[in-house]
């Protein structure tokens, strides 16, 4: 207990050896008019219209971007509604019922490798904001920006570590389409001019590595792309912690990578990447991944955006009999957001949703064991914010760096006494935020 | 589908690490304590089982006395079923010399739980390691009351004086015929040897140790540097007076260092938080520890400056200078600090010498 700890179990198991299951077909499909990011919307189309697929139904306005709104089937527009978006509030969607043709937008026309051979880095982040391209890894950070970076940089990063616990899509979807990863990193090294590029990978799957590896040999010779493993521990995945061991770079907190020469992409993000550049096709389909110990038959999917979970956990048999309390959690069970129902919506940065038995932890008094401070990847000391918390006492946690926190959960994972100090360091970066 | 449980929210992180628990912690140190306790037993006979009876009993009772009138529904924090006034009590009786009387075991375990842990607030609240608080009561209140004795005699009428004692009373600290009277092997394995019961043999400490270390039940760095201290520190003593290799072995072996660097000095709640705080807070623990038995010719040094550091915890984790990390900054003022203790404890030898 008294030791740095960073083994989380991983219970991949459960979905890692299973092929995808393609899920192409809802009836309606629920496309997100709002999301973390941008608040305010137009709507295009209304209710009776008929859309293509990849047809742009509007346009989500935020901060500094903006992000035009796609159908991911063929169909009728129906009403504007209210459904519960990852992060757990409700936001509006608008449902179009799809007439399972699969009609394509006429704007979804491939590029010939020769055109594309020509794109610019202005033209591919055009065509990555036309095509509202995301961080699918879960950020949603709008990728047009990162490739428009002015930085020089020296190393494309493609991050396929997965570290949390369960979940089993970047694996799968690397597995079963590792040309279209390694193309859409072709492409951001072209837009970036950058010479080499490098897939990190956990130590253990080494089937990632077999697949990759020949593949870079053999249709992607004329580039210097190298499969990187990287440690099996939590949070590995962490883009900063990715940079330190596959490339020895140290980005302080609050620095952007692009200043060290390094961008880090996720792997559906350069899938997504292809698509758009190649196909000029938005996000319509995303891999992800139904697990978790309540669940009737764990499964990996390749889903429309805008499915329902509802309708997956049914496909998926449905919950396990033997619990009567359980938590439905988009995203990993270290990171991920819990939700009130399991009517949520599948968007373009859900990678999966986890479904656990409830359990109440029995929280004892702390007894400054310290293996929160041993294990905190962020190198604070989560105790001690969580003191400075009860005091309230916020110049402490201030001096103590709580703002430094990415999350990661693992201070309350590795509690000898079971105590939420993730909570409290979330609490802390609220209360000075 | 047919079956629709309740959804329940939360927040992440969802999993836990399973075999974390505090009362697999203390547990551990209970099983820890196992072999010392057995041979606590074989050399002192029943009266070893009393009072360590008497001093576990009086701990945990008075914990559950008083979780019981200030929490009637023992809705808050009761600690017992965590074990850790066990482990106290355990620790506490274990420090005692075979003749204390059994009342002063009591009234010293009552005072030492209520005073160093319940009127802080219970577990993790407390500042000193009650073990060690309700044995310096008995040292400070019942002095004459504590002397050691072994059921085996000891040559030349020593009997009734540790090592230690043996060699403040002898009016040279730097004698080597001490040997004569307790070879090493002797003070290593605790056979024949005086003292109080748990803290004679230093081999079946470490046996216990080396388990708590298996089980990451422990802070290793905290006895290891401790330990390393002292010896260090008796090391150069022991090259500026032109002794052998006993002296700091001798230091090492006798009196309690073993004892309480595995036992009490690792009690998490009562040292500091951070990798570095820790090392620096055994390091002062040696230091202390040295200068008491030098100067002050106590045997009960160990846990004087158990106590003693306990109150500096906080300020070792301070959160201006405290830092999970090793930085160079801090390193290099450690650095001094060695050397500067270092110093101190020679110049103190040619004065004491
Ligand atoms: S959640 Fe924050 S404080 Fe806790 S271990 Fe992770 S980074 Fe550290
Ligand atoms: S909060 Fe938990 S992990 Fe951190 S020191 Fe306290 S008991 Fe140990």
């Amino acid at each position: 207990m008294i030791k740095k700890s960073r083994k989380v179990r991983d219970y991949k198991e459960l979905t890692k050896a299973l092929p995808t299951m393609r899920f192409l077909e809802p009836e309606s499909v629920y496309i997100h008019l709002q999301n973390g990011r941008c608040k305010t919307y137009d709507l295009y189309v209304k209710e009776g219209d008929y859309v293509k697929l990849g047809e742009v139904i509007g346009i989500r306005h935020g901060g500094f971007f903006e992000q035009p709104i796609h159908a991911t089937v063929s169909g009728t527009v129906g009403t504007v509604s209210k459904k519960l978006h990852r992060t757990g509030r409700k936001v509006d969607c608008v449902e179009i019922r799809n007439d399972f043709k699969e009609t394509y937008h006429e704007s979804i026309v491939d590029r010939t490798d020769q055109a594309i051979a020509e794109l610019t880095q202005d033209d591919m982040v055009q065509i990555l904001k036309e095509k509202s391209l995301v961080g699918l890894g879960g950020s949603g950070f709008p990728s047009y920006i990162k490739l428009a970076t002015k930085e020089k940089i020296d190393t494309v990063v493609i991050n396929a570590v997965e570290c949390e616990p369960y979940l089993s899509s970047d694996y799968r979807l690397i597995l079963e389409h590792p040309r279209r990863v390694i193309a859409g990193m072709t492409y951001i090294m072209q837009a970036l001019h950058v010479k080499t590029g490098i897939i990190a990978i956990k130590k253990s799957k080494d089937p990632l590595y077999q697949v990759l590896t020949q593949v870079i040999k053999g249709k992607f010779p004329e580039y210097d792309i190298q499969v990187v493993k990287l440690g099996d521990y939590y949070p590995q995945g962490w883009e900063i912690e990715v940079f330190r061991n596959a490339l020895g770079i140290d980005v302080p907190h609050g620095e952007l990578p692009m200043k060290y020469g390094v961008i880090g992409f996720n792997v559906s993000t350069a899938a997504g990447v292809y698509d758009a550049i190649k196909h000029n096709l938005p996000v319509t389909k995303r891999y992800f991944t139904l697990t978790g110990d309540a669940i009737k038959y764990p499964q990996n999917y390749r889903v429309k955006v805008g499915t329902s979970v509802k309708k997956l956990i049914e496909l998926s048999d449905g919950f396990k009999e033997d619990y009567d309390k359980v938590n439905i959690i988009m995203g990993g069970p270290m990171m991920g957001v819990s939700t009130v129902s399991c009517d949520v919506i599948v968007s373009k940065t859900t990678t999966s949703v986890i479904v656990l038995q409830d359990t109440d932890y029995e929280e004892q008094p702390c007894v400054r064991c310290g293996s929160c401070v041993y294990s905190c990847p962020a190198h604070l000391e989560p105790v001690q914010i969580m003191n400075a918390v009860k005091r309230n006492d916020k110049d402490v946690m201030k001096g103590l760096g709580a703002y430094k926190c990415i999350e990661c959960g693992l201070c309350a994972y590795v509690c000898t006494s079971k105590i939420h100090v993730t909570d409290y360091v979330r609490k802390a970066k609220r209360l000075i935020g | 589908m047919e079956h629709m449980p309740q959804v329940i929210r939360k927040t992440s992180p969802y999993l836990r690490r399973p075999q974390a628990k505090v009362s697999r912690m203390m547990s551990d140190v209970v099983i820890a304590l196992i072999p010392v306790i057995i041979f606590a037993i074989y050399s002192f006979g029943w009266s070893a089982v009393w009072i360590l009876l008497a001093s576990t009993l009086s701990m945990t009772l008075t914990e559950a006395i008083y979780y019981w009138i200030t929490s009637p529904k023992g809705e808050t924090a009761f600690t017992l079923s965590n074990y850790s006034a066990v482990v106290s009590g355990l620790i506490f009786g274990l420090t005692l010399a075979d003749n204390t009387p059994i009342w002063v075991v009591v009234i010293t375990g009552v005072l030492g739980i209520l005073m160093a842990k319940l009127f802080f607030g219970g577990l993790g609240q407390n500042i000193f390691n009650p073990a060690a608080l309700a044995r310096v009561l008995v040292a400070v209140n019942f002095a004459t009351l504590s002397t050691y004795q072994a059921n085996i005699p000891i040559i030349d009428g020593e009997a009734g004086a540790t090592v230690l004692q043996t060699l403040n009373e002898s009016g040279n600290l730097f004698n080597a015929d001490i040997l004569n009277h307790i070879p090493l092997w002797q003070l290593f394995t605790g056979i024949g040897v005086p003292g109080s019961l748990g803290e004679v043999s230093a081999l079946l400490i470490i046996v216990g140790g080396l388990y708590l270390a298996l089980r990451h039940s422990f802070e290793v760095r905290i006895p290891v540097v401790f330990i390393a201290t002292v010896f260090g520190l008796a090391s150069a003593v022991a090259v500026y007076q032109g002794l052998g290799i006993w002296y700091p072995l001798m230091h090492v072996f006798s009196g309690g260092v073993m004892f309480g660097a595995v036992f009490m000095a690792t009690d998490p709640i009562t040292s500091p938080i951070t990798k570095p705080g820790r090392i620096y807070f055994a390091f002062a623990l040696g230091f202390v520890t040295f200068i008491i038995r030098l100067f002050g010719a106590l045997p009960e040094g160990v846990v004087f400056s158990i106590l003693i550091m306990n109150m500096f915890v906080s300020a070792f984790d301070y959160f201006k200078w405290s830092n999970p990390r090793f930085t160079t900054k801090g390193s290099v003022i450690f650095a001094g600090v060695v050397v500067a203790a270092i110093a101190v404890v020679l110049v103190g030898v040619s004065y004491v010498g």
